[in-house]
C-alpha cells in the first residue's frame, strides 16, 4: 500500500536502490546498468505511492499490475520487490548466478510480484492491454501500467498495441516511455528518431502527458493525473537520465550494458555513485 | 445435423460457441479473418464481449492474447497458418510458451489448402517450427469430431498449444464421441507388413489406401498422429518393430514436421527404413490440390506407391 511521502526517506532509498542495482549487475559481471538505474524514482513511485500491492499475497487479484516492458530493466523491479517485501533481499546478489531466480530480464514465472515475463523487446504493450481488457471484461477497478523504452519504441509492435489501445479506449492503462534519448548504439535522434513522440501518441487516440522522470513531485502528481482520464489510454513521456547517479557511466550509450570483468572494475563502478557509499542491505 | 456435412471453419466457430457457453473465461481472438477462421458472424454475434478483433496486426494478437491469459482467460487467436506461425514465431515464443501463458493459437488453412492464395500464404512448415518450441503443444486434427474434442481438451487443460485448422469440409475419419488425447496415436487399421503414419488434412485419405493395399496382400498398420508434440513414441516404435518399414504423409514440408518427428525417433529406438511424403524443400504456388499432390508427389497414388516399394524391399530382403 501507498505510504506518507517522505522526500528524504525516499532520496536516500534512491540512493540505496542505485547501489543495490549497480552491485547486483557489477557482481553478475555484466548488465543493463543505464536502463535501470533512469527507471529508480518511477520504479519506487509507482510502488511506494501509486500502485495497490500487497507483498504477502503477490497474485492478489486486485493489485495494479506493472508490466515492465523493456525486461532488461529487471534490476530496478528485483529492488523494488524485495524491497516492498515480495521476496528477501538475500536473493538480489544472486542475480544472473547459475540456478538463481532473478534472470537478467523480468521473468514472472520465478519471481514473486512480476506480472509479465519480458525481455524480447516490443511484446510488452500487447501483454498489459490483454491485462487491461481483462480487469474490464472482469469488472474488476485495478490499474495497469506499462512502461517501455524509447529504443524500445522503434519495434513496430508497439504501434499495433497503441492502436489497440487507442480503439478499445482502455483508460484503466497508463504506459510510461523512459525517454532518456538513448539507445544502443546512439542517441534516439540519431539512431531512429522518435519525434515527435508526443503527437504519435496522441494520433494513436491516447491522452499524453510529459514529466521530469527524477522529479518525485512531478511524477507522483503526473500519475495521478493520468488515472484521472476516462475514455483514453494514457501515456506519460518520462524524461529521464541514462544511467542517472552513476558519474561513470551517466548519460552514456554505453551505459545500456556495462561489462565488469574484475575487481577493479567492480570498485570503481561502486565508486561512481553519486552521494554514496551507503552499505548494501545483504 | 451430421457435421461432416459442415466446413471445418464452421465447426470450429459452432465449437468456440459451445465452449463460450460453458466457460465465460475462454475467448475469440482474431486478426481481421474472422469470416476465414469461421467465428464471425456466428462468435461474433452470439459473443459480443468476448470476441476481440485486432485488426490486422498478429504479433499484437498473441501479445494482448498473453496478457489475457495472464488473468486466466483462455483466448484461442486464430489467423492464416502463414501469419499465426512465422509471423510471430518469437512472439509465441517468448510471451506465450516461454512465459507459459494459457494462449491457444489457431493456424487455418494449412499447408496446400490455402489454394488460391498461393506461394505467399502456402505455409509449410508450421508443425516444424512450432514443434521445435520447448512448452508447446501441437495439434492437427484430421475431421470435424476430433477437432471438437481436440478443442475441448484445449479450453480444460493449462497449455499453450497450437492447432492447425483446415477450413474446408474434409472426409469422414471419426464418429461422434471420439476421445482425444494428447499422448496418443490413433491406429486406424492394423497391419503387419508396413506403417503409415499421418496428421491432419491427409488422414481422410488414408483409409482407402490401405483398404486397397490390403486387397493386393499388403497389410498396412495405419496411425494417426493429432498430437504431433506430444509425439506418441511408443506406438510408432511397437509398429516400427513389427512391420520393419514406415511411411509418413503431412501436408507440410518433409523437413521437420511429422516425417522429421518420425524419423527422430526412429532413428534413436528401432531403426528402419523411413520414406518421408510431403512438400519438399519448395515454396507453395497457386494450384489445386490434385495439381499439387502430383508436383510433389504426396497424393493418395504415391502414397500407395511408396507403401508398395517398402513392402516389395522388405520382400526382397527377407528371401
Amino acid at each position: 500500500m501507498s505510504e506518507p511521502f517522505d522526500r528524504e526517506a525516499f532520496d536516500v532509498r534512491a540512493l540505496e536502490w542505485r547501489y543495490v542495482i549497480t552491485d547486483m549487475i557489477c557482481r553478475a559481471g555484466s548488465g543493463h546498468l543505464g536502463g535501470a538505474l533512469s527507471l529508480v524514482e518511477i520504479v519506487m513511485t509507482l510502488f511506494y505511492r501509486s500502485m495497490k500491492v500487497d507483498p504477502t499475497n503477490a497474485k492478489w487479484e486486485e493489485r495494479d499490475r506493472l508490466v515492465l516492458s523493456k525486461g532488461h530493466a529487471a534490476p530496478v523491479l528485483y529492488a523494488a520487490l524485495a524491497y516492498k517485501g515480495f521476496f528477501p533481499k538475500s536473493w538480489l546478489p544472486t542475480m544472473n548466478a547459475d540456478g538463481t531466480k532473478l534472470p537478467s530480464h523480468a521473468d514472472a514465472r520465478t519471481v514473486p510480484g512480476i506480472d509479465m515475463t519480458t525481455g524480447s523487446l516490443g511484446q510488452g504493450l500487447s501483454a498489459a492491454c490483454g491485462i487491461a481488457l481483462a480487469a474490464r471484461m472482469n469488472k474488476k477497478s485495478y490499474r495497469t501500467f506499462c512502461i517501455i523504452g524509447d529504443g524500445e519504441s522503434n519495434e513496430g509492435q508497439n504501434w499495433e498495441a497503441a492502436m489497440f489501445a487507442g480503439h478499445w479506449k482502455l483508460d484503466n492503462l497508463t504506459a510510461i516511455c523512459d525517454y532518456n534519448k538513448l539507445q544502443i548504439d546512439g542517441s534516439t535522434y540519431d539512431i531512429m528518431n522518435l519525434e515527435p513522440i508526443m503527437d504519435k501518441w496522441r494520433a494513436f487516440g491516447w491522452a499524453v502527458f510529459e514529466m521530469d522522470g527524477h522529479n518525485w513531485d512531478a511524477i507522483y502528481d503526473t500519475l495521478q493525473r493520468a488515472a484521472a482520464v476516462k475514455g483514453k489510454p494514457t501515456m506519460i513521456i518520462a524524461h529521464t537520465i541514462k544511467s542517472k547517479g552513476h558519474t561513470l557511466t551517466e548519460n552514456k550509450p554505453e551505459s545500456h550494458n556495462i561489462k565488469v570483468p574484475d575487481q577493479a572494475t567492480y570498485q570503481k563502478n561502486m565508486g561512481a555513485i553519486a552521494g554514496g557509499p551507503v552499505k548494501l542491505p545483504y | 445435423m451430421d457435421l461432416h456435412d459442415m466446413e471445418m471453419r464452421a465447426v470450429y466457430g459452432r465449437t468456440l460457441n459451445e465452449l463460450m457457453d460453458e466457460n465465460p473465461n475462454v475467448l475469440c481472438l482474431e486478426a481481421d479473418l474472422s469470416k476465414a477462421s469461421g467465428t464471425n458472424p456466428e462468435v461474433a454475434k452470439k459473443h459480443p464481449a468476448n470476441f476481440v478483433n485486432v485488426g490486422v496486426a498478429e504479433a499484437n494478437m498473441i501479445g494482448v492474447g498473453a496478457g489475457l491469459a495472464t488473468e486466466g482467460k483462455i483466448p484461442f487467436c486464430a489467423s492464416f497458418s502463414c501469419f499465426a506461425s512465422r509471423r510471430v514465431y518469437d512472439q509465441i515464443t517468448i510471451s506465450v510458451a516461454y512465459a507459459n501463458n494459457n494462449v491457444k493459437i489457431v493456424g487455418t488453412a494449412p499447408g496446400i489448402t490455402a489454394g488460391p492464395n498461393g506461394g505467399t500464404h502456402m505455409c509449410f512448415q508450421d508443425l516444424a517450427i512450432m514443434r521445435a518450441m520447448p512448452n508447446m503443444h501441437v495439434y492437427s486434427p484430421c475431421d470435424v469430431y476430433e477437432l471438437r474434442a481436440m478443442m475441448r481438451h484445449m479450453a480444460a487443460h493449462k497449455q499453450p498449444t497450437y492447432m492447425q485448422l483446415i477450413r474446408s469440409k474434409v472426409g469422414r475419419v471419426f464418429d461422434e464421441g471420439v476421445k482425444f488425447d494428447p499422448a496418443h496415436a490413433v491406429r486406424l487399421r492394423e497391419g503387419k507388413d508396413v506403417t503409415l503414419v499421418s496428421t491432419g488434412y491427409m488422414t481422410q485419405f488414408m483409409p482407402k489406401v490401405a483398404a486397397e493395399l490390403e486387397k493386393e496382400g499388403i497389410g498396412v498398420d495405419l496411425l494417426h498422429y493429432p498430437s504431433v508434440k506430444p509425439f506418441d513414441a511408443e506406438t510408432l516404435i511397437a509398429s516400427a518393430r513389427k512391420t520393419g518399414g514406415v511411411v509418413t504423409v503431412e501436408n507440410q514440408s518433409i523437413i521437420g514436421g511429422l516425417g522429421g518427428a518420425v524419423c527422430e525417433v526412429l532413428s534413436e529406438y528401432c531403426p528402419v527404413h523411413v520414406k518421408r511424403l510431403g512438400v519438399p524443400d519448395k515454396f507453395g504456388e497457386v494450384a489445386t490440390e490434385q495439381y499439387l499432390f502430383d508436383k510433389h508427389g504426396f497424393g493418395p497414388k504415391q502414397i500407395a506407391a511408396a507403401c508398395r516399394d517398402l513392402a516389395r524391399v522388405k520382400k526382397e530382403k527377407s528371401r
